[in-house]
């Protein structure tokens, strides 16, 4: 086990609170000095800004691994839909809104009546969109000490606006336009089908999920005929931004256990794993064979035979410094990732991509962790999901009410120490 | 004397015990030593010895947090209800069974009732949702075309009570009735000759005949039932279960899980694994402290 001899050199996790937890309990090397001596590559690769991730009280616990795209969701609507209706795009939730009501009245798509005018699901990428837009502009304190981070998210439970952004989806609810059962598609496994069956009018999602080969939209176009999606930007905030979360700049938590005599050798690796070209060839394997270079961006072979395939089938565990392709610079890694799609939907992923980093809330960071959300973070999640079924789906008249219960639960089961230790973290940090 | 000749004679009977032996000492009394963690802070890194003791402490936070209480009650509502529901049905199902003439009706009758046993509860979990979801289940379905309004069988608490006691009873009951079937061809045949001669009815003889004769099976299996009380099944209420009932489903299984598992608090899961423990230490010696003094039947 962990506290054995026979501990592998490097580790690595997602979650913000395992690497706490390990850095809090002495089980991590602190790689400041190796970084230093042994990482200018990677030093260089990663940026004090996602290094930032890997530091407790200054000192490096994890080499946090880098993301190349920090753009999260964008909204997509059915096009077809609104040119039968002779409606426009939608540009700001109150003109949404008015699609959706004429989605569910005219039925567009001739669902028979099954017409789902926004697609909602209990999984981040259908809620956090619509959530986050309600929320209002924060000043620095408020993001700070109101911002609850469980697992690896920020979540927005005491901002300003979140209450409002529960009512609208009550709203909604119980004026039947979005899923009935939402609350029980915790994995959207209904809403991807219901998407390809061409009942949904509008919903949100990771900005690059509809567009895979054989993907849902793929899908949807053999199953209705005509049917076009377009990525649309259509949630606003008070100030009329499409206001919307964005991932933190790391990735996973690379860590050295105390018991390694090999701290050198990890970060000579990782700093190896840095380099432009090394990480190109990670990722995209061999050139001529695997890809060819195109105005610098690393496009895939279509023909490549299936044991030059088979050399990229464990690239995403091979190349742990990296979330998404790295090619060079912030505009060839967002070129290389829709370059790995389908042609015919580089187009619209493109413009999905552009509309996931467009007015984004940034995340905010302690220079130390805050053990209550370690402690609670998990549990937490589950009760912010509860929130959000119990509001959404009470009878409008009993809005009030379950929102005081849900939030009054929230509260006891970790949100109050959270916010305390918050407040006390932020203010000791003002001090210094 | 006597003593070498018996092992002498009996050694090979004593040898087979040894890996029985062997697994019940490596295999449930060995991970006893970890149980200590429940009294320390359990660091990952210095193993259970290096781990500092901590005392009660830990009881403490876990008698006081609200998802404990929640989450006890749940589990002992769930267990007695469906105790209630689930119980009866084998023994009422095995009598049915038993009473038919058709060998051959029997025979399938029971391969179909056993099939749900075997089934997963992750497949039953995706079965329901199909059969009882609100927006595109079947019964619901048929409901709305019927012009009647969505039965919200998954999403409204009390309905999903109903859900989840059915569908325990429709995975369990025919599994259920083997123990009873068995226990129904020890009673000896005469006795119902003779009661038919006499004139008793079908009910009159499954009232004076078969159910005496199940008196020991049904002690035994309350006991056992009983005992299980305070323990619940993971599977179930988590496939089952979903956020908009967390009220209900929410129970000790899943609360080890998310504590122990998904935050990592070993010591706090311990703690709520062992209070389990004793507790259904305490059912089982009380139930059959109560089966011996009520029916003279105990499995002590």
């Amino acid at each position: 086990m962990a506290s054995g001899s026979d501990v592998p050199d490097i580790v690595f996790t997602y979650d913000s609170g395992t690497f706490n937890r390990y850095a809090a309990q002495g089980g991590l090397t602190d790689l400041t000095d190796a970084l230093n001596q042994y990482g200018p590559n990677l030093k260089t690769f990663l940026g004090e800004d996602t290094l930032k991730y890997g530091q407790v009280d200054g000192k490096q616990y994890a080499i946090s691994g880098k993301r190349a795209i920090l753009g999260k969701y964008s909204g997509f609507i059915r096009k077809d839909w609104l040119d039968k209706l002779g409606m426009k795009e939608p540009t700001t939730t109150d003109e949404l809104y008015n699609v959706l009501k004429a989605f569910k009245e005219k039925d567009p798509g001739n669902t028979g009546g099954k017409v789902i005018p926004y697609g909602m699901t209990i999984a981040p990428g259908q809620y956090d969109p619509v959530i986050w837009s309600f929320i209002k502009p924060l000043n620095e304190e408020q993001q700070y000490t109101l911002t609850q981070k469980l697992g690896s998210n920020d979540y927005p439970t005491l901002l300003p606006g979140f209450k409002d952004a529960l009512q609208f989806l009550n709203k909604l609810y119980n004026e039947g336009l979005v899923s009935k059962d939402f609350g029980l598609d915790e994995d959207k496994k209904q809403l991807t089908q219901d998407v390809q069956n061409g009942l949904v009018g509008y919903f949100t999602d990771d900005f690059d999920n509809l567009y895979y080969a054989n993907g849902s939209y793929d899908n949807l176009k053999k199953t209705v005929q005509g049917a076009k999606i377009d990525p649309v930007d259509a949630l606003t905030n008070s100030e009329g931004k499409h206001a919307k979360p964005e991932y933190a700049p790391n990735a996973m938590y690379i860590m050295v256990p105390k018991s390694s005599q090999r701290v050198a050798e990890a970060i000579k690796y990782l700093d190896w794993m840095s380099q432009t070209d090394n990480m190109v060839a990670l990722q995209n394997g061999v050139e001529g064979e695997n890809y060819t270079m195109q105005n610098g961006i690393p496009v895939a072979k279509a023909d490549a035979p299936q044991n030059v395939l088979d050399r990229l089938f464990t690239s995403g565990d091979t190349a742990i410094l990296a979330n998404g392709k790295f090619a060079g610079d912030d505009e060839k890694n967002k070129q290389a990732l829709v370059a790995g799609f389908p042609q015919e939907n580089q187009a619209d992923l493109r413009k999905a991509l552009d509309i996931s980093v467009t007015d984004t809330f940034k995340p905010v960071l302690f220079d130390k962790p805050i053990e209550a959300e370690g402690k609670y973070g998990t549990a937490l999640q589950d009760k912010y999901d509860e929130m959000i079924v119990k509001t959404a789906t009470a009878k409008p008249d009993k809005f009030e009410s379950a929102y005081d219960a849900a939030l009054k639960d929230y509260m006891q089961s970790g949100g109050q120490a959270i916010l305390d230790e918050r407040t006390k973290a932020y203010q000791a940090m003002k001090t210094k | 004397m006597r003593g070498t000749t018996y092992i002498r004679r009996y050694w090979q009977l004593y040898a087979l015990l040894v890996l029985p032996l062997a697994y019940f000492v490596i295999f449930k009394y060995g991970p006893m030593w970890g149980v200590q963690i429940a009294f320390k802070d359990f660091n990952f890194f210095q193993g259970i010895n290096g781990s500092k003791w901590i005392g009660l402490d830990a009881f403490r936070e876990v008698f006081h947090s609200q998802d404990f209480t929640k989450t006890l009650r749940n589990t002992l509502m769930l267990n007695v209800l469906d105790l209630i529901v689930s119980f009866p049905a084998p023994l009422i199902l095995a009598i049915m069974l038993f009473e038919v003439k058709f060998q051959w009706f029997k025979r399938l009758s029971q391969t179909i009732l056993y099939i749900p046993h075997f089934i997963s509860w992750v497949i039953i979990g995706g079965i329901v949702y199909q059969v009882f979801g609100t927006q595109s289940g079947l019964i619901n379905n048929l409901l709305e075309s019927l012009g009647m309004d969505a039965v919200p069988f998954l999403t409204n608490k009390h309905y999903w009570l109903g859900t989840y006691l059915v569908t325990g009873m429709w995975q369990s009951a025919g599994w259920g009735t083997i123990l009873y079937l068995a226990a129904l061809t020890g009673i000896n045949r005469d006795l119902f000759e003779a009661a038919e001669v006499d004139g008793a009815g079908r009910f009159k003889r499954i009232w004076h005949i078969t159910l005496p004769g199940l008196k020991t099976t049904i002690a035994t299996l309350l006991i056992i039932n009983l005992g299980n009380m305070i323990a619940i099944g993971f599977d179930r209420p988590f496939v089952i279960g979903n956020k908009m009932v967390m009220d209900f489903s929410d129970v000790l299984s899943t609360y080890v899980y998310r504590t122990g598992l998904e935050s990592g608090q070993y010591t706090l899961a311990t703690v709520v694994g062992l209070f389990q423990a004793v507790v259904g230490l305490v059912f089982v010696l009380g139930a059959n402290f109560a089966s011996k003094k009520l029916t003279e039947e105990s499995i002590l």
